[in-house]
């Protein structure tokens, strides 16, 4: 419209000139004649309004039509045209005349309809104009929806705006238009069915409103749709008129010579059409579709070749399959797997990946069964599964668990070793700390915290003797040889040497010379600088007493009865001494002690010497005085230490409850090292003089007895096999077995309790 | 210093070098994220676990190896293409470039995933062997909403569609699967449909290629080109049927498999359905195939030969698990599931609805399939069976007794067919009857063909003579085991009598108890040595002793829990 109107403009101004000039033109009463005639071409007479390009010329009969109307009258194409146009002014002298003559009876009148034909915008309450415009209304009421004030106001803005809302826009004056209530698609499509013009309704959603086309509509989209002009009256290739070529038409409209570039090929359209060519050439640019490629072929043809077969890259690991579904997932399951409703309700109290995700149901027929609410969230995981979770090979073994224990030989074949309780040793009053059995196997002492020493007949239970010390007894030790009945007692600082007077009357003899010390010798040990031990005569004991600077733990005889050591923790340099009954000596050959020793053991065959500290057991070669062996324990704390007869394998108990059994041959580290067995401190380990045996021990008030073969075949391992756990002593203050000592000579364990019995185990 | 100080100038070395964090990968790729989600998917590549974990425990590594081998795939360009030519495409868009952008939509990148398969499967029977979740995943979005407002296209799903009678022709590989429920699935928030989409298009080309292999080894063409009648009605399976009995099998019938012939189920020769699990999946569908190879056939060695007719022998018994009967199928039951499996075990049938090859009139069905509380109009020549008879046949091998599947009663349990009940120590009820009724049917058909085949020489009835023997042999062992465990009762109670035990005051005992008592009142003590005995056994063996006994434990505790649950229902009932 834009266009029409600024060209109407020009007219305009043209045309006041002319009208100035007063040549001839169209009359206003021209113009309401011709419209009056052309009403029934109602529709061209619409478009030339709108100044459409096709108004020049018509063929079919309708423009014939009008075609003679205009030849009549010499006023064509668009009014707005027409009526202020120059060109048609020296053509029609009966017409021209007949608008002078009007001009000249109503000239005011005149000019206002020749604004009024121009613009249509004033309104004039003319008649002729009324009668002009009203023709108009009449004229645009059916053909273009432009004119018709549309139902909404929104303007062209987008309809979705108002999806939301109740209403689809206002009205002209102001008012909310509802939206009309929507048919549903079943009844829209019956009143469809019933109504024959349903197929013409078309839904304007501007204005929410089904329209009726017009047949003459529907011919038009037709014709818009097979490419042709809307209106049937049009000649898209009439003749041309040239209207601005006349006769004496005076100067040009524009004098400007034609410009160069009007000549000459554009440089930037070759250019591009450059680029193009190259971007063909190239291949950058192609015409022809890519060729389709069939989507699947044959992509495993013979997997005879093996080499080609192969799997490139890392070790694949493959996805472990999805888990089956087993009797309880079944929809229609036996009543046992169906969780009673209390069993529901406990899962709610279990731990969130204890409980069950899947609760059994069941269902009575298969048309019952719903869909399973997490099929997509476990396939959504098994997803996950597969491409976030890191995968490992592992070793998913399917063995009887039996298989993993040792073949261990039976226990009847390792016979005997104690098992039963036979005989109890009671008397103490306070927790039996240490306890000692004579070479000749038959007595025992024991020391206890109540600061006594028995004597026991070991076949009768029979305490025999008492030795009131006044301390708190740390360790007992018979001497070795059978024919002196010599028992050596560590009492606080004090070691007392003491003769039991069991041994006969020869020998009693001996004993008695033995344990004689002269006060000389005392005095000359006191002479000396630092005395390491005094050896004292105890009168009361008829004993000798050995006075050490701090507290002795351990006693320990050499295997000829001659020497002993005592260990005293504390005492640094002088912690393990060495003494010489015969002799009454005492020298402290260790020196430099590497760590806090905790016992001293002499071998027993040969010259050899261990000490334990709390990490490792240190052998010493007593003839040439110097470390042969550093035992490894890898333990926290030693306790107790054994050495086997023969002499090459050393147990070693330590206060976390482990045991180590070293094979001196094989290593200086634990042959093997049993951990599980004791829950509390390891009092005491023992090796039989004489049988395969061996046993610990504990706080836990138990006591453990194994069989410990050593072959003389130095390539087979020695042979452990646990035998029989001894119970039957009480915890006392939290302590437990306190010491244990075997026969040495039957296979049996006595064990000293902290509830101050002392028991014998026999087979 | 940090622990793991490394000087200026010194590579990496160990679990530091070899393993990369899922964030270092992404930023060695220079990719985004979901990029790289979709490049591990469709290539394969999984996390591993590092020795070391060098930079803290709660981080993915990836070996550095598989990160080169995505590194220096085709596929990265391409993905990284696609991301640049999206944002032309935007651009255009938002400089209302209309022209341009129609040019770009018309060029847009795509990628192919067939070099991927190959490589990632380089034998067909890699293929098979990962084709469970890729069944399991079809079968789910088949089933699946055409997603209004997701993103999963509908296009895709009509796909998945078609995939449906995928079928699976295996190797000597089980392929085991789940098809979701007929009804409409839920689509859930909690999932992200993008990394399900990416292994669906994954699958799908697998599938695919997978297809096309069966397809063509027995000489059909790939993809079908279903009557669309049938298709229409979605009646598909049937419809794959007829096609493939309509193709010309010509000139290399020696190649096909012996026995895919004649039932028009191509490679389906073996299978094992099972079903409907409680509210969840329903058909679990496992095929089980033996090798067809046609090159193996033909290279057959004797033994391998013997494994290859022992097999055989299972197919045909499930080929003719029923052959002489004509289903029929009541609207109600699940159609596709039933199409499936009755003509795989030798069956005929038809279905209510358009297309189908018999009517319900029919005089020859033997069994009508329905799944509705009473029956209206009843055929006396045939039986009225619920549809859970016929998985249950299959799952036991025979043709089970009727009475207790007729229409409005309640079935007996349906036993999944995976569980190895022995292993389990749980045996059902229902599990017994149908071993019972299994051995009947073996010892009423199996005599004849030894009686019929004299020659020994033929090595089928040898081997029919085989199971028999091994089946029977299982049966007298098993009955020895028993007599022997009587046997040792009764030598314990002599024992315990010889030992002087009044046997009156162990009678109210279990008999388990008292042989431990006896044993421990004769000094062998049987409990203690078996603590002992853990003494000496090292730490990692003990722990895993320990650990293995806490599982038995458990299952013992499950077992007792069910006979403890079943006493109580069968309590109830009495009541």
């Amino acid at each position: 419209m834009g266009k029409s109107q600024k060209s109407s403009k020009e007219v305009d101004e043209l045309s006041k000139e002319i009208s100035r000039d007063v040549t001839a033109n169209g009359s206003t009463e021209g113009i309401n004649e011709k419209d009056d005639r052309f009403q029934p071409s109602d529709l061209v007479d619409s478009l030339e309004d709108e100044g459409s390009p096709y108004d020049s010329g018509e063929d079919d009969q309708d423009a014939s039509d009008y075609k003679s109307h205009s030849n009549a009258e010499e006023s064509d194409s668009s009014e707005d045209e027409v009526q202020g146009s120059p060109y048609d002014s020296g053509e029609d002298d009966q017409d021209a005349s007949d608008y002078k003559s009007l001009r000249s009876a109503e000239e005011s009148d005149s000019s206002e309809d020749e604004v009024q034909g121009f613009s249509y915008d004033s309104g004039e309450d003319d008649q002729d104009a009324s009668d002009y415009k009203s023709h108009r209304s009449a004229e645009e009421s059916d053909s273009s929806e432009d004119e018709v004030p549309s139902r909404n106001t929104v303007g062209d803005v987008p309809l979705e705006w108002y999806k939301e809302e109740e209403h689809i826009g206002y009205d002209i004056t102001g008012k909310k238009i509802k939206k009309r209530a929507r048919k549903d698609r079943i009844e829209s499509f019956l009143a469809g069915v019933d109504d024959a013009k349903n197929w013409r309704k078309i839904y304007d959603d501007y204005n929410d409103e089904e329209v009726e086309l017009t047949k003459e509509e529907v011919k038009m989209i037709h014709r818009m749709l097979r490419g042709k002009t809307p209106h049937a009256g049009v000649d898209p290739y009439a003749p041309y008129v040239d209207w601005f070529e006349w006769e004496d038409k005076g100067h040009p409209l524009s004098n400007a010579p034609e410009p160069k570039r009007r000549f000459i090929p554009s440089k930037w359209e070759q250019k591009k059409v450059v680029r193009y060519i190259r971007a063909i050439r190239k291949g950058f640019l192609k015409f022809d579709k890519p060729k389709e490629e069939p989507h699947v072929y044959l992509l495993w043809g013979d997997d005879s070749t093996a080499a080609e077969n192969k799997r490139h890259g890392l070790s694949y690991i493959p996805a472990p399959k999805p888990k089956l579904a087993g009797h309880e997932e079944s929809y229609n399951p036996s009543v046992e797997f169906i969780p009673t409703q209390e069993e529901i309700n406990s899962y709610q109290l279990m731990l969130e990946e204890d409980r069950p995700k899947f609760i059994p149901r069941r269902f009575e027929s298969l048309r019952n069964v719903p869909a399973y609410e997490n099929a997509i969230k476990e396939t959504f995981d098994r997803c996950l599964d597969l491409y976030l979770c890191p995968r490992t090979r592992k070793k998913r073994i399917n063995i009887d668990p039996e298989s993993l224990k040792p073949k261990l030989p039976s226990l009847k074949d390792l016979r005997p070793y104690p098992s039963t309780c036979y005989l109890e040793y009671r008397g103490h009053t306070g927790p039996v700390k240490t306890i000692s059995i004579d070479i000749s196997g038959q007595w025992m002492a024991s020391g206890s915290s109540d600061g006594t020493v028995r004597v026991w007949e070991i076949e009768t239970s029979r305490c025999i003797k008492v030795w009131d010390v006044g301390e708190a007894v740390n360790h007992v030790t018979w001497n070795p040889l059978p024919e002196l009945p010599i028992l050596s007692i560590s009492v606080g600082r004090d070691v007392l040497i003491l003769d039991t007077r069991l041994a006969n009357a020869e020998n009693q003899a001996r004993v008695k010379e033995l344990l004689h010390v002269e006060e000389s010798l005392l005095e000359e040990d006191e002479g000396n600088t630092t005395p390491v031990v005094r050896w004292v005569r105890d009168d009361k004991y008829d004993a000798i007493r050995l006075k050490h600077l701090k507290a002795v733990t351990t006693i320990d005889w050499h295997r000829k009865g001659d020497y002993f050591t005592t260990v005293v923790p504390s005492g640094h340099t002088r912690a393990i001494l060495m003494h010489q009954l015969s002799k009454k000596h005492t020298h402290s050959p260790f020196q430099k002690l590497r760590g806090l020793p905790v016992t001293a053991v002499f071998h027993p065959t040969r010259s050899m010497f261990f000490i334990s500290t709390k990490t490792h057991v240190w052998v010493y070669d007593l003839l040439k005085q110097k470390v042969v062996k550093k035992l490894e324990t890898g333990l926290q704390e030693v306790s107790s230490i054994s050495i086997h007869p023969g002499g090459d394998n050393v147990i070693v108990g330590s206060k976390e409850g482990k045991m180590c059994w070293f094979d001196m041959d094989l290593s200086s580290k634990p042959y093997k090292t049993l951990t599980s067995h004791h829950m509390k401190d390891i009092t005491n380990v023992a090796f039989h003089r004489l049988y395969p045996l061996f046993a610990s021990s504990s706080e836990d008030c138990t006591a453990y007895v194994f069989h410990g073969m050593v072959y003389s075949d130095l390539n087979q391992n020695p042979l452990i096999v646990p035998l029989k756990i001894l119970r039957g002593h009480n915890s006392s203050k939290g302590r437990g077995v306190l010491d244990c000592k075997f026969h040495p000579r039957q296979p049996w364990l006595f064990t000293a309790g902290a509830d101050s019995i002392i028991k014998l185990y026999c087979h | 210093m940090p622990k793991h100080h490394r000087p200026a100038g010194k590579k990496k070395e160990g679990n530091a070098a070899k393993y990369i964090t899922r964030t270092r990968a992404v930023n060695y790729l220079q990719v985004s994220l979901a990029i790289f989600r979709r490049l591990c998917i469709l290539k394969g590549i999984f996390p591993r676990e590092p020795k070391k974990k060098v930079e803290g425990n709660h981080k993915t590594y990836y070996h550095m190896k598989d990160i080169m081998f995505l590194f220096h795939d085709p596929l990265l360009q391409k993905f990284r293409d696609i991301k640049a030519h999206a944002k032309k495409v935007k651009k255009a868009k938002a400089q209302k470039n209309k022209d341009l952008e129609d040019r770009l939509l018309d060029r847009a990148p795509t990628y192919k995933l067939d070099r991927l398969i190959s490589e990632r499967y380089p034998t067909f029977i890699d293929a098979l062997r990962d084709l469970d979740d890729c069944l399991t995943m079809v079968h789910l979005f088949a089933a699946l909403p055409a997603a209004e407002g997701e993103r999963i296209q509908v296009q895709r799903i009509h796909n998945c569609r078609r995939f449906w009678m995928s079928q699976a022709e295996v190797e000597g590989q089980k392929i085991t699967w789940l098809t979701p429920h007929a009804l409409q699935q839920v689509l859930t928030d909690d999932v992200d449909f993008n990394v399900m989409i990416t292994f669906l298009e994954f699958y799908e080309t697998l599938l695919g290629f997978v297809n096309f292999k069966l397809y063509h080894s027995i000489n059909v063409k790939y993809p079908p080109i279903l009557d669309p009648l049938l298709e229409a009605i979605a009646a598909e399976l049937y419809a794959m049927c007829r096609y493939i009995a309509a193709q010309p099998r010509t000139s290399s019938v020696d190649s096909l498999p012996i026995t895919s012939g004649e039932d028009g189920q191509p490679g389906l020769e073996k299978l094992d359905i099972q079903t409907e699990e409680s509210e969840l999946r329903l058909a679990q569908l496992q095929h089980q195939l033996p090798t067809n190879e046609p090159g193996a056939l033909m290279h057959l060695v004797e033994d391998s030969k013997a494994e290859d007719e022992d097999t055989d022998v299972e197919t045909k018994e499930c080929k003719n698990l029923f052959k002489n009967f004509k289903f029929f199928l009541s609207r109600e039951v699940p159609r596709e599931a039933l199409l499936f499996v009755i003509p795989a075990f030798g069956g005929a049938v038809s279905w209510e609805g358009d297309g189908s090859p018999f009517r319900e009139s029919d005089d020859g069905i033997t069994h009508q399939i329905v799944d509705r509380p009473t029956q209206g109009h009843i055929f006396l020549s045939r039986e009225y069976v619920q549809p859970q008879w016929i998985f249950d046949c299959i799952n036991a091998r025979i043709i089970l007794p009727t009475e207790e599947y007729l229409v409005g009663r309640i079935p007996p349990p349906h036993l999944s067919p995976f569980v190895d009940n022995e292993a389990e120590g749980y045996v059902p009820e229902y599990a017994e009857t149908i071993k019972r009724l299994q051995a009947a049917a073996k010892k009423k058909v199996l005599p004849m063909p030894g009686l019929e085949n004299q020659d020994l020489n033929d090595p089928q009835t040898l081997l029919v003579k085989g199971i028999v023997d091994r089946t029977e042999a299982n049966e007298t062992a098993e009955k020895k085991r028993k007599l022997m465990m009587l046997e040792k009762q009764y030598h314990d109670e002599l024992n315990m009598e010889l030992q002087g035990i009044a046997y009156s005051s162990l009678k109210n005992k279990n008999l388990d108890n008292t042989v431990d008592n006896a044993k421990e009142d004769t000094i062998t003590p049987t409990e203690e040595p078996e603590d002992l005995s853990q003494l000496t056994m090292s730490r990692k063996k003990r722990k895993l002793y320990e650990a293995m006994k806490i599982g038995q434990e458990r299952k013992k505790d499950k077992v007792k829990l069910l006979h403890e649950r079943k006493k109580n229902a069968e309590a109830s009932k009495k009541v």
